[in-house]
């Protein structure tokens, strides 16, 4: 059986069971029905498992220690699980077999309590086939913080590589394919583990060398992006690949040109233009023909291919962008436009940026990918600098997959305009701290990456 | 538990040797894999997780060191480690196949093989691993970002004037039942369609901006490999795009014996759309692939087909039949037969010399190919001389085929053969050629000939008068003037129920 599948499963039967004890008396059919179902399929994996557990851990459900993603699929159930034992503070429910219909309806009665009388509940009511785990105090901000440094290893290797691989490109050396390929895997890998996580160093943009963090900005993106659509590990890893060689074609045009400040001649603006076609050529040079080379090189060509039939190489009316060329198109422009680079010196904010996304639906955007990016990313995507009606100043360390205008957030300028190393606030449970605006990091000196380091 | 731990590892152990030394399909190696496979199992059945920690050169178990081997090539934890895996779980719910797999993506030899790599592509549901990357990366350091001084408000406003978005607009990004279905169904399409047609399309569209020698040579080795995997469809695609430059010669490396040979799999597929691809794709090929595709003709089973590719080569000949001469030579009569028909679709002016030698030819096959030709070349006078052929089914043939063409000189020859009593004595198929030439050819004389013939019983034997009755009613029928259909119409109501029966189908099977 698959542990995954079998997990969202579980996570879907609860949902009715949950809203249907809300509703009615515990007797009534539809409760009992509901129950039936979970406890029926429960039993169903007791045969090949002695428990199951779920597990919360910053904002993500372990279920038997398989993560279970964020997907447009199940997605709300999910959101719904995480949500309610973030606010019973709940760290893990374990059940064991021989798990009763009775014990199952009792528990989901009490969840459904205020935070208060459910740890009294669960204290005192002892549940002889469910065990409840409940979370120290701060427990959950320590965990926040932890360490990344696995997360940083990927991103920085990754970044070594890309690197690697474009300036071999450029002087015409050999290029090693076998080190993209793992960084490739190690993406994928990180983006199931903590997607918010990795999704946290796009934040690291670079002006000097924008060409490669944005390289990697537009994979990384482009498999979040991929992973809650629900594309699956192969697919992951093509699109990864793609989005890391979306741009590659600009090795074939001269680095004056793209570090240009001013403003571009028409005829310059033609060859900059180029490098969708350079690009099929440079993967093809590089990556053969393989299946993975194939997507890319498609990527490549069509990523500046607009929804409406706009946008270049120039296009038939019937040729439409692939899915993976949509997906690009969206990561791209919004890596693109939140870097400061020569011709654009401050960038876009990146809530700015996702508006300039979502109001551009239909016209160059895939309309239903421009909505789960929206989502992925929340209202104020991490690295967004926040004046709160506090007086002080926050940076978004990470989105609230359940609220996706309140997220978490980190102070870091206080009232009296002071850099300070502030607590980490969850604006969905703070009712004191508001969002008054975004504003430039670049007011109080700050480089909103250095904190994701 | 201890010993069952050690029981795992020996099997592990055992496995991996076996594996490397008789590979997975032997029964040595199965000897130790099944019972290994069964204790784990059972192992995962009541702990749910087997998990291992890699070291350099052990393996451990719960803090405790579960195996240890410092020879390299051996030693299952210096795989491991050398890769980057740091640790390994095996999950319940682990199939045999899934296991089976592993092992050999361990114990694979190559130096070059990447174990991280290999399992990762295996994408398994019950066996996960960490992996650490090899060189570590430990000086993170954040770009420095160039200091700037903005007033955001008024950067603001130009931005959403430049952008023209409302900057207010309430975002709901929910998807509605309906857009999570068309997202499904985008990614099963993308997941299905093939990559090929967009590959090929994206090259051939790259190189109306630039003609680049690396692009035209991607295009080749798909080619080459749609050719490998007689793909035809996706060939001439690509053909189609590579025509437009003369001095890209794609075709050339198809045009020897091997690979014109492989073609004989697909002559006979049983889907017709393959076939048409394949005879599309042949269109590219040039002349001096002639003779190699007469080679593989008489391997077609199916008519049709036959002739498909017939003219397929014929068209590729152009008006030049020279590749198709020497094969009038040859001894092989299905060589020959194809030869002949290839040269009369393509109609060179000296078709009729050609031929010449087999109007006596002892093949009947021949011979008639041979007519079919000088039918399909417009040679009425050469088809002439098969009329008296020693074969009947030649003569018919030839017979059809005069019935078909202008060619008057042989009609009193023939209005005089079927006055004679030898006449009687042919194939009704034979004769019923003869008066549908006549039909054919035939004036207001012929006209008065049938009707003698339908009334009287003039010349014939009455045993064979039925016959040349019905023949005579049905020549008149063909030759359909007011005359030759009034004498049908009266025929009709002859007392003689044989002249009115004759009469009466003969009106039926009339021309509309
Ligand atoms: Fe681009
Ligand atoms: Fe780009």
């Amino acid at each position: 059986m698959n542990i995954y599948l079998a997990g969202k499963t579980l996570v879907g039967l609860f949902y009715p069971l949950f809203k249907a004890v809300q509703v009615y008396d515990i007797n009534n059919n539809v409760v009992v029905n509901a129950a039936q179902k979970f406890t029926d399929y429960a039993a169903n994996l007791f045969s090949t498992m002695s428990s199951i557990e779920f597990v919360r851990y910053r904002d993500y459900i372990f279920f038997n220690k398989q993560r279970l993603r964020y997907e447009v699929d199940g997605y709300a159930n999910l959101q719904f699980l995480n949500n309610l034992l973030k606010t019973q503070r709940i760290k893990s429910i374990t059940l064991n077999r021989r798990l009763t219909q009775r014990e199952v309806i009792d528990f989901a009665c009490i969840l459904k309590e205020d935070l208060a009388l459910f740890h009294k509940e669960v204290s005192t009511r002892k549940f002889e086939h469910i065990a409840v785990e409940i979370l120290k105090p701060d427990e959950e901000q320590d965990e926040f913080i932890e360490d990344r440094k696995a997360l940083k290893q990927t991103y920085f290797k990754a970044l070594k590589v890309t690197r690697n691989l474009m300036q071999n490109l450029w002087t015409g050396r050999q290029v090693d394919v076998k080190s993209s390929r793992r960084v490739i895997y190690g993406l994928v890998d990180s983006i199931s583990h903590d997607e918010f996580g990795i999704l946290a160093l796009t934040t690291i943009k670079n002006f000097d060398e924008y060409t490669f963090n944005h390289s990697l900005n537009v994979s990384i993106l482009s498999l979040a992006l991929g992973q809650r659509i629900g594309l699956d590990r192969k697919n992951l890893a093509r699109l990864g690949s793609a989005g890391l060689l979306h741009d590659i074609g600009k090795v074939e045009i001269s680095k004056e040109l793209i570090n240009k400040i001013q403003k571009l001649s028409d005829t310059e603006w033609k060859t900059m233009k180029l490098h969708s076609n350079f690009g099929v050529r440079e993967i093809l040079k590089t990556r053969g023909l393989d299946e993975t080379s194939m997507v890319a090189i498609t990527v490549a060509y069509q990523h500046h291919w607009n929804y409406d039939g706009t946008g270049y190489p120039l296009r038939e009316k019937a040729d439409e962008p692939t899915l993976f060329s949509r997906i690009v198109r969206i990561c791209d422009s919004y890596d693109a436009m939140t870097t400061a680079r020569g011709y654009q010196p401050v960038p876009y904010l990146p809530h700015f940026a996702l508006r300039v996304i979502w109001s551009n639906q239909n016209r160059l955007f895939d309309p239903i990918l421009a909505k789960v990016f929206t989502q992925l990313l929340g209202i104020y995507p991490v690295g967004s600098c926040l004046e709160l009606t506090t007086g002080e100043i926050g940076l978004v360390m990470r989105q609230n997959p359940s609220t996706i205008d309140l997220p978490m957030i980190k102070v870091i300028v206080d009232k009296n305009n002071n850099r300070i190393d502030g607590p980490i606030v969850d604006l969905a449970s703070d009712t004191e701290m508001k969002i008054r605006r975004p504003t430039y990091p670049q007011i109080y000196g700050i480089n909103a990456a250095a904190y994701f380091l | 538990m201890k010993d069952e731990i050690d029981q795992i590892i020996l099997g592990f152990t055992k496995s991996f040797k076996a594996m490397q030394m008789y590979g997975m399909s032997h029964s040595s190696f199965l000897h130790f894999f099944e019972p290994f496979y069964q204790i784990l199992s059972n192992f995962l059945k009541e702990h749910n997780e087997f998990s291992l920690e890699v070291e350099k050169f052990g393996l451990i178990h719960n803090d405790r060191i579960v195996y240890e081997e410092e020879e390299m090539d051996m030693s299952i934890a210096f795989r491991l480690f050398k890769d980057g895996i740091r640790s390994i779980a095996f999950l319940s719910g682990l199939t045999s196949d899934e296991l089976l797999l592993f092992i050999d993506v361990i114990s694979r030899p190559a130096r070059e093989w990447d174990i991280a790599l290999g399992l990762w592509e295996c994408n398994f549901a019950h066996i996960t691993f960490y992996v650490i990357e090899t060189d570590e990366v430990l000086d993170y350091q954040v770009p420095e970002v160039p200091a700037i001084d903005v007033d955001y408000d008024e950067k603001l406003k130009q931005l959403i004037l430049k952008e023209k978005i409302d900057i207010d607009a309430v975002i709901i990004p929910e998807l509605n039942p309906q857009e999570i279905e068309n997202l499904k169904s985008n990614i099963t399409d993308e997941e299905r369609a093939a990559l090929l047609p967009i590959v090929i399309k994206t090259l051939g569209d790259y190189l109306q901006t630039e003609c680049s020698q690396e692009i035209i040579d991607g295009l080749i080795e798909i080619l080459q490999t749609c050719v490998n995997v007689q793909d035809f469809r996706n060939a001439r695609r690509i053909c189609y795009k590579l025509k437009d430059y003369p001095d890209v010669n794609f075709i050339e490396r198809f045009e020897n014996e091997t690979t014109i040979m492989s073609f004989r799999e697909v002559l006979n597929v049983p889907q017709d759309e393959i076939f048409n691809e394949f005879l599309a794709f042949l269109g590219f090929f040039g002349k001096r692939s002639i003779p190699l595709i007469i080679q593989i003709m008489p391997f077609v089973e199916r008519s049709d087909r036959l002739n498909a590719l017939r003219h397929r080569i014929a068209h590729i000949a152009g008006n030049d039949v020279t590749p198709m001469i020497e094969f009038l030579e040859s001894k092989d009569p299905d060589l020959l037969v194809n030869a002949i028909h290839m040269i009369g679709i393509v109609k060179p002016a000296n078709t009729d010399k050609l031929f010449e030698p087999f109007v006596y030819h002892k093949d009947e096959n021949v011979r008639m190919a041979t007519v079919d030709a000088l039918a399909a070349a417009d040679q009425p006078a050469a088809i002439v001389k098969f009329v008296t052929d020693p074969a009947v089914e030649v003569r018919v043939r030839a017979l059809c085929a005069l019935g078909r063409q202008k060619c008057p000189e042989m009609y009193p020859v023939l209005l005089d053969r079927i006055k004679q009593n030898s006449f009687l004595a042919l194939d009704f198929s034979e004769q019923r050629e003869v008066f549908n030439y006549l039909a054919a050819h035939g004036d207001r004389d012929l006209v008065r000939v049938m009707r003698d013939i339908l009334y009287k019983r003039k010349w014939f034997g009455a045993k064979k008068y039925r016959v040349m009755r019905r023949l005579a009613a049905s020549t008149l029928s063909h030759i359909n003037t007011a005359q030759a259909l009034d004498i049908l119409e009266k025929g009709r109501r002859k007392r003689n129920r044989d002249i009115a029966y004759a009469c009466e189908a003969a009106l039926k099977e009339r021309p509309s």
